[in-house]
Order: structure tokens, then sequence, then C-alpha cells
């Protein structure tokens, strides 16, 4: 669904956030565990809930005077314990042979006294909320998984799922960029891009304009921004995917948050790992899914969710299968299931009066899409069903052979006859077609149909096979502009 | 042009100077465009005081003055602290020396005004406190520099310098100052109004624009 002026009623806003979700459902002690990086940890930990080790707490400057610097592994990271919006995390990649001097993702080389610097920054709350005194956290640096990590620049790419009354309503996956400078924030410039809850594969992609006077607007994109080569970015299928939903509910229920973001990194080695979880989240989610969270957040508010599995499946069920719409919307083509149920509405139905009468005679059938066949076939029997029965006795009394050798001896017999049989009324033409191994001459009839809530007249080769199971089979003449998914076949 | 009402008489009788009043009630006005600003326009200024101080500032200096003032503020502020975030030092003494430098600076531009003029010759009749007022501004835009980037911390700066605008536009109308000298009930209003807006669930005028995907991109 794209987000246009008629659909802001579906939008969450940021006062309606904090006024109807955040506040009725964060009480300020979930919320100060979600502030809080350390208690965060400990309390994901009881739940078995993996986050990044932490190698060093450092908590006061006297701690950071007797730090034991060789004990730290060559890559790490430093953050904030109560830090917003990413700001005072600095990840060390490396560290420069000899030296006591670390390499950071963009090159540049920090030496002791500058990570020092930084630190005592950080213990006095430069970068926390309300700059109060903070802790310092020295923890592990995550190792992005092969398949996230070709399209993002550097840092680490997460995927952030939204959950409230214990049913994850929105995803998306953040996307380091040069411009974010290995970081995953939107505002930074991140790439941002939608999640289908049902698939876990990626759908929409957006990124803030360039502009700081557009800071807070984005524009649509469809491949990776600063790499070496530029990768499509919706199709992708997240790893992990129902671990990962189980895993945001198991942060809900720990946090005791009913509105809450987890944000949730996958390590090469490890899998699936909580980077933070977020009592606040923010709403660019919307835009990078093209829904609003609104709508979402009603239609659960007032469930009963028995278990993390039905809180799962509560979500795939009512905004699961926006891949099917992306897909549309991307590639401008709707997707089929191999068997669709299709109606076939009765002989000389006025098409313009389908939308508007519920009354009109019609067959619901289950259709076969053959992309082998080029016209679409009907089985004489539903033909007869819809109208046809005259026209096809007609049809008889010219006692057409069952069979040809060939379709030039099927040519020739068309050349003598065809004119004639063109005279019974609803034949529209007469087409040579190859039935159950043999070469024979049906006539073609004119059927109204509703495929995929398309209401259109098809041309369709009235056909007398007796053992086909399906008595539609729609032809690729048909099936232009539409996508097939054969996962249903087997 | 307005009557004297008989609680602002009463208020000037009983030790409350007509300044102080006209002051307070600027605050409250201010306070309240900020918080329009913020609920319904989704502007982000820095907090509820730097556009508040920066408003009487400017009602003080005259806006031409004040803007001037503020522009040497904001680019000494980054050029310094720009120099200054190279040198190993602690957080507190690098906005000090900031201040320090921003002091000589100002003293430097009040002696080139005098010297050349630039439109803005009476410079030396404005409050000093006025434009100390204006210098504080710098501590705010630091502070936002050092937890976000330059583009991060500028957004809000000129949303602050333009909301400081409106306000000073509203409180320096004499004929609005005066009526609401001797309208005191505006006062209450102004509390049933910010009331109101803390209850506002709607979208803000900016969301609109934030979730809403021009034509041409989406059709990308």
């Amino acid at each position: 669904m794209q987000v246009t002026n008629s659909s802001f009623s579906k939008i969450l806003g940021l006062n309606r956030r904090n006024q109807e979700y955040v506040r009725p459902y964060n009480s300020s002690a979930s919320k100060a565990i979600a502030d809080n990086k350390i208690l965060t940890k400990r309390i994901l930990k009881k739940e078995l809930i993996q986050t990044p080790d932490v190698y060093k707490l450092i908590r006061s400057k006297r701690q950071l005077q007797f730090l034991d610097w060789k004990s730290l592994p060559n890559s790490f990271v430093i953050k904030p314990n109560k830090g917003t919006g990413g700001s005072g995390i600095i990840v060390f990649y490396g560290k420069k042979k000899g030296q006591e001097a670390w390499i950071r993702p963009n090159g540049s080389v920090m030496t002791k006294r500058d990570i020092i610097l930084h630190i005592e920054n950080i213990l006095e709350g430069r970068f926390s909320m309300g700059s109060r005194n903070d802790i310092a956290i020295i923890e592990e640096r995550i190792k992005t998984d092969p398949l996230l990590k070709q399209y993002s620049y550097k840092g680490v790419p997460d995927i952030r799922i939204i959950c409230f009354n214990q049913v994850p309503v929105m995803a998306m996956l953040r996307l380091p960029t040069k411009r974010s400078n290995g970081t995953a924030n939107l505002h930074s410039g991140a790439i941002c891009t939608g999640i289908d809850l049902e698939t876990g594969i990626t759908t929409y992609s957006m990124h803030m304009q360039t502009s700081i006077f557009k800071n807070d607007t984005y524009k649509l994109i469809d491949s990776t921004l600063d790499l070496q080569e530029n990768k499509p970015l919706s199709g992708i299928q997240i790893p992990y995917w129902n671990e990962m939903l189980k895993i945001a509910l198991k942060c809900q229920n720990s946090s005791k948050l009913g509105y809450i973001g987890v944000d949730i990194a996958i390590d090469s080695e490890k899998g699936p790992v909580v980077f933070e979880i977020n009592a606040r989240p923010g709403l660019g989610i919307q835009v990078a899914n093209q829904t609003g969270l609104r709508w979402r957040l009603e239609k659960v508010k007032d469930l009963k969710i028995k278990s993390i599995a039905h809180g799962i499946r509560v979500a795939k069920n009512l905004f699961g299968g926006e891949i099917e719409e992306s897909i549309e919307a991307i590639s401008g083509r709707k997707v089929l299931n191999i068997t669709e149920r299709i109606s076939v509405y009765h002989k000389g139905t006025d098409i313009s009066k389908i939308k508007r009468l519920r009354t009109v005679k019609k067959e619901i059938v289950k259709a076969f899409m053959d992309t082998g066949i080029l016209t679409s076939r009907i089985s004489s029997t539903l033909a007869n069903r819809i109208g046809f029965l005259t026209t096809n006795k007609e049809i008889q009394k010219f006692n057409i052979p069952n069979r040809f050798g060939s379709f030039k001896e099927a040519q020739e017999y068309l050349d003598k006859f065809e004119k004639e049989i063109l005279q019974i009324p609803d034949v529209k033409r007469l087409a040579k077609i190859l039935e159950d191994g043999e070469i024979k001459i049906r006539p073609v009839f004119e059927v109204p149909i509703k495929l995929s809530d398309t209401v259109k007249v098809t041309e369709f080769v009235s056909t007398d096979a007796q053992d086909s199971t399906y008595s539609v089979v729609i032809g690729r003449s048909e099936l232009s502009g539409y996508l097939i998914d054969t996962s249903d076949t087997f | 042009m307005f009557e004297t009402s008989g609680i602002t008489q009463w208020l000037f009788d009983h030790g409350v100077s007509t300044m102080a009043l006209e002051l307070l009630i600027a605050m409250c006005v201010l306070a309240t465009l900020v918080s329009v600003a913020r609920y319904i326009f989704g502007t982000r200024t820095y907090g509820i005081y730097a556009p508040i101080l920066l408003a009487i500032a400017y009602s003080y200096t005259g806006l031409k003055y004040g803007l001037a003032i503020t522009l040497v503020v904001i680019l000494t502020s980054i050029l310094s602290y720009s120099i200054l975030k190279r040198i190993r030092m602690h957080y507190i003494t690098r906005i000090a020396t900031n201040y320090t430098i921003l002091a000589m600076i100002l003293v430097l531009f009040f002696v080139v005004i005098d010297r050349f003029g630039f439109n803005l010759e009476n410079m030396s009749n404005i409050p000093p406190l006025a434009f100390i007022s204006i210098a504080a501004l710098s501590d705010f835009f630091i502070k936002q520099y050092i937890k976000k980037s330059f583009k991060g911390s500028i957004l809000p700066l000129l949303s602050t310098i333009f909301v400081a605008i409106v306000g000073w536009f509203v409180i320096s109308r004499d004929v609005i100052s005066e009526y609401m000298l001797n309208n005191l009930w505006i006062v209450p209003l102004l509390t049933v109004i910010n009331l109101l807006l803390g209850k506002f669930s709607g979208l803000r005028i900016k969301e609109y624009f934030r979730f809403r995907i021009s034509k041409e991109n989406a059709s990308n």
C-alpha cells in the first residue's frame, strides 16, 4: 500500500504514539530497563536471549585508569550505557600492529589517549539522556552475517521489529551506508527496507532525502546506494525470520514494555543477537513498509494473545502477504497462484453489470494457470452449463473429424469449412489445438471471467477432454502482466 | 490605546512593575508558541528555553541587530568548536574556551561595526544582557553538535531561530502587548490552550510531508 493523503488516518504520528501507546503501555520501570543497556542485557540473559558479550564496564575515571588494555580483543565496541540515537558509539575493527591504537570502520585511527578521552566524555554523560553521569560499555563487535553484509556499507545491519500486545506488528531492515558512516541510524542516512511479516522477505526501500531542509522525508530506492555493485533491495529473505519474531516477543515479555521496538543483528557465528530494546521506537518504519502503524496497532489492541506462537500466528495472518502486493508495486505485476479460483459468467453477460450486480449468474471454478498454451481452454461440459449447449449441438452437426494427422491437414479442413461453421452464433473462430496428443479443431467462444479482481471477456477454446482435472485452463495470452507463484504446486 | 484594567492596575499598585508583567506575559505567549510549533507543526527547537530567551533578546536588540549577533555567535561556535574538538581536552574546558573565543570575536565584531557600519550603526545601544542571552545559544548548539552530526544540529538551530523570530514579532507589537497587559484573562486562556495541546494526538504538519512519498519517487 502506498501512503497517500487518503491513508493518513492509518499513520501513527509522534503525538499519538506518545499519548496512546508509549505512556499507557510502557511503565516508567519498563522504560528504565530499555534506556539502560546493562539492565537490558541482564534481563534478556535470563530469557536466554543473546546480546553482545560485555568485555568491560567502566563506571569511574579510577576504573578507567586501571583498565587492562591488553586484555581487550582487537575488535570491540565502546558505547554509553544510557546513550540515545546511537551517539557516543565507536566501533573498532582492528588494532594497529605494535601500537596502542585501534582502527575505525572509516579507516581512521584512535590512540589509547583518544579512547580514554572518549570514555571520559561518556562518563561525564555527554552522550546520555539528560546528560547525567554514565557508564561506558566495552563489548563484542558483531560479525555481520555474510548474506546481509553484501547489502551494507561497513557497519552492522539490523532488523527492527515493533511488537504491541504480544503481536509483531511491523518490521524493517536497516542497512548502513557510506553517508551513515556505517551506522544503522535512519537519520544518519542508513537505508530502511520494509519486511513482509509472513515470509521475512524485504519489500520497499527508503532513504532519507539528502537536503537538510528535507531531513525528515524519504525517497523510494530500489538498490543499494554506494557499494561497488548495486544490489536490488527487495526480495531478500531475512535469515532466522521466525526465530527473530520469537526473540522480539520474548524481549517484550521480559521487559514488560507493551509497545516495543527490538533491534536484532545477525552474527555470522552466533545467529540473532539483540542489540537493544526501544521504548519509543521511531516512526520511519511506516515509510519503509508503505503502510501505517496506527491501524495495525488498533487491530491487535484488544486481542487476547495466549502464547508467543499465537502472537506470531496472528501477526502473519493479519499483516502478512505484503510481499505479493509489493511485487505488484515494484514490477507492476500481480501474483497468481498456479491454481486460482475464478468466476466464469454465463454467456452474453454484460460485464459492466458484473461490478454492480451481485445476482449475475456465474460458476466459481478452480482454474489452472498454464503458460504452455496460448489460448485459454474451457471444458465443453462447463461451456454447456454457461449457455453454449445449443452452440455445441450445432457444431456437432458438422461432424468435424475427432482428430487430424497433421496441422496442415487441419488447416486444409478449416480452409474448406470454416466460413460455414462460423455462421453458428457465438462461435468466434475455430482453433487447431493439440489435445491429449491429438490434433483437433475446436470452436472458440468468448466468455466473461473474473481473474484476480479483473473482469474481462476472454477467448476460450472449448475442449472435450474427459480426464482433465480442471474445467478451465488459463493460457498465456491472459497471463501477461502476472507472475505465477508455483509454491502451491506440490 | 487600551484602558488599563482593574486587575492590571491593582498589580501595578502592589509591587509588580510594568516591565516585569510584560515580560511574564511574553514568556507565557512564547512558551505557547513553542508548544504549537512542536505539537502542531512538528518544529523541533533547542527545548523551550532557547527560543523564549532568543525572542526576548530580539525584542531588546531589534530583529536586525539580533540576527546579526546570532549569526556571529553561530559562526564563531562552529569554527571554534571544529578547531577545539581536534584538541584533547575535557568537555567543560572546551565549552569555556569556546565562550572566551566568542567574547573576543563579539568585541571585535562591535569594533568592526563601529568602523565600517554595515547598516548596524546603533550596536553600542544594545543592552549587554540581550547579546549575552543570544550568546547562550552557542551552548545549546554545541551540546546538539556533540550528540548529533552538524546537519542534525543545524536544523533545530534554524527552527529555534525561526520560532524566536515569530515570537519576537508577536511580543514586539505594541498593540498586542498592550492588549495582553490589560486583558490578563489571556494567561489562563494560554494555560487552557497548552492543556489541550497536551492532549492532541493528531498528525503534526511535518508528518504529512514525512509520510508522503512524492509521485516522482513512487514511480521509480
